[in-house]
């Protein structure tokens, strides 16, 4: 059975319904300003560029990347994509030149498209990458040459008709997400078509969105919540929602989250602690009337944020679970579940999970164990693009190992431990320690690192690096500031360590693996326990 | 060199953009990298390079480059 390509579900279906001229997106600018775009609007604008890109052969299965902040021209990049078949990689801006070219040349992307502002990353690397075609700069007056084309050039002479299978194969694969694993380089999670059902029925089943009510969603599309949650499902679904160009701004928001009257709102633990660091005034001059639920992801939502959320805007906080690799919610608080503040709620209706040890047993209620789902659910990631054994790894006896440690109490409800493996969530980014140690390595004067995370208050876990220095070299604010300059340019601003420790030696075992749990006791000034594997 | 020009170094380093030119309404928005993580190595990078630290008050509220200017002119007086 054929399934709704995402573009047809999401734009071509509502103008064939004659939804064209509805608006499918406020979006509100930095400055407060606002455009509405249409149905129509982005359905057009994602013909033409499917046009652009058609001209450039860019066939089914191929990937086109998009390097952009959030803005209306991404949202019409993704759905281009889709009406090609081909598969979308949208990376975020904030990346740096490594993590770019790490995802560019796993991807194999042969169209890169960006501004002028991030071309410069880019170029810096395109000579790596013998399949990138073009690079389509969206406010480039002129081509440039060098595979570098202005977009709104190559736009100017496309159509706003393009013909596409609005009916395909479920399987047909529709966008990769990248996420960080605990070593190695980062991998796309590959999403297909055939997942949109499975992604809709967490519309209603958790979040209520009532007819005409407005949403706002404030993940970046680079996040897997920014795609699913703020591109694919209120289009297809015809929610009425707003985006905001800025980040995080506690006067701007709260001032579109009262003025706007948004009824629906999913934002990230980290905003709402940054948030309850403001004064009182920045909430108490708004009413924010109009809200009706607060959903929150990406990192365990504190009980003091829960009963601070309570208190500032009378609203409950319903933390959500899910991952790049689930593609939508599986566990979750909701509407009419008793929330139990830390908690990740329960599972979703038909998704089983199971906390379990090494051998996939069960453990005892109230026991920690891996958190795993059982495989085969819509929305799942069929695979690590170009890396399916690693993929394959990720499965034991039918349950998918998530990465997390969890326990399940006595009612049902999950609760987050922490992670199983090295990689460090730090505000809502999953950082794997290998990408910090390589761009620090690069550092002439380090020559050995080790990268761990510690809880932080503020960004659920910070990155903490443990430097040696090759000898004759001293720890001075200027090599601190190269050392946090130069991972920020090679892996991205959200990578910074947070702090340096300056050591002699980086405990490893006789294989030469990193003991971090040595470095976290270290850290945290407490036992290391058994160091008898120590090198 | 002059001031303005040590600046725009100092930004240059930061954001590793060699075409980077600084006026005086120029703010976060107008560079892609600036963000609240990459702001406090530009602060850093300004205290070394014109050797003072910043107090609290004198970086809550800045605007855009030429505040940044004025406060380190008057650092400098």
């Amino acid at each position: 059975m054929l399934t709704k390509n995402f573009a047809y579900a999401c734009l071509t279906e509502k103008c064939e319904l004659g939804l064209g001229a509805q608006v499918a997106l406020h979006w509100i600018n930095n400055d407060l300003t606002a455009v509405d775009y249409t149905y129509q609007d982005f359905e057009d604008s994602s013909n033409q560029l499917a046009n652009v890109l058609a001209g450039f052969d860019i066939q089914a299965g191929e990937v086109v990347s998009i390097f952009l902040p959030r803005s209306e021209q991404l949202i019409s990049a993704f759905f281009a994509i889709q009406k090609l078949q081909a598969m979308s990689c949208i990376l975020f801006s904030t990346l740096g030149e490594e993590a770019m070219l790490d995802r560019l040349e796993n991807s194999g992307a042969r169209v890169v498209i960006t501004k002028k502002s991030l071309l410069r990353k880019v170029l810096a690397i395109k000579d790596a990458l013998p399949q990138l075609k073009a690079i389509l700069v969206i406010d480039l007056d002129a081509h440039q040459g060098g595979q570098v084309y202005s977009l709104p050039q190559l736009l100017s002479e496309a159509g706003t008709g393009f013909d596409y299978q609005h009916y395909v194969d479920p399987e047909t694969p529709a966008f990769l997400q990248y996420t960080s694993g605990s070593t190695g380089k980062p991998k796309g999670a590959l999403h297909v078509h055939g997942g949109l059902a499975e992604m809709q029925q967490t519309i209603g089943e958790i979040m209520i969105i009532e007819p005409g009510d407005l949403y706002w969603c404030t993940a970046d599309p680079a996040w897997i919540t920014g795609l699913v949650y703020g591109i694919i499902l209120p289009f297809s679904l015809s929610i009425r929602q707003l985006q905001f160009s800025g980040g995080y701004n506690a006067e701007k928001w709260m001032q579109i989250l009262d003025d706007q009257g948004v009824n629906t709102w999913y934002t990230a633990p980290t905003a709402l602690r940054m948030l309850m660091q403001e004064g009182e005034f920045t909430f108490s001059k708004h009413a924010f009337a109009a809200l009706k639920h607060i959903y929150s992801v990406g990192e365990p939502l504190n009980p003091e944020i829960f009963h601070w959320g309570k208190k500032t805007f009378q609203k409950e906080i319903y933390d959500t679970w899910f991952q790049t690799e689930t593609g939508c919610i599986m566990i979750a608080n909701k509407p009419g579940l008793v929330v139990k503040p830390g908690s990740m709620g329960k599972p979703r209706a038909g998704i089983e999970i199971r906390i379990c040890d090494d051998e996939v047993k069960p453990v005892p209620v109230g026991k920690q164990g891996y958190l795993t789902l059982r495989a085969g659910w819509g929305s799942m990631f069929r695979t690590y693009f170009q890396k399916d054994k690693e993929y394959q790894d990720k499965f034991r006896q039918g349950f998918y190992f998530t990465g997390d440690l969890a326990k399940q109490d006595e009612d049902g409800y999950v609760w987050y431990i922490s992670r199983s493996d090295d990689v460090i969530n730090t505000a809502g980014h999953l950082v794997g320690p290998f990408e910090v140690e390589s761009a620090l390595l690069e550092i002439e004067e380090v020559s050995d690192v080790a990268v761990i995370g510690v809880p932080d208050e503020l960004l659920h876990q910070k990155i903490i690096a443990f430097l040696v220095l090759r000898p004759g070299e001293t720890w001075e604010k200027a090599l601190e500031l190269k050392c946090r300059i130069h991972v920020s340019n090679k892996v991205s601003s959200f990578a910074m360590p947070s702090d340096f420790v300056i050591t002699d030696k980086i405990p490893k075992n006789q294989s030469g693996k990193i003991l971090r749990r040595v470095l976290k006791a270290q850290y945290d000034g407490t036992d290391a326990g058994d160091l008898s594997t120590m090198e | 060199m002059d001031l303005r020009e040590r600046l725009t170094n100092v930004f240059r380093y930061v954001f590793h953009d060699d075409s980077i030119t600084l006026n005086d309404d120029m703010t976060a928005d107008d560079i892609e990298e600036w963000d609240s993580l990459s702001h406090v190595n530009l602060l850093l990078a300004i205290e070394l390079e014109f050797g003072f630290e910043f107090l609290q008050r004198e970086i809550q509220d800045l605007e855009n480059v030429g505040a940044l200017v004025r406060i380190i002119e008057s650092k400098l007086a």
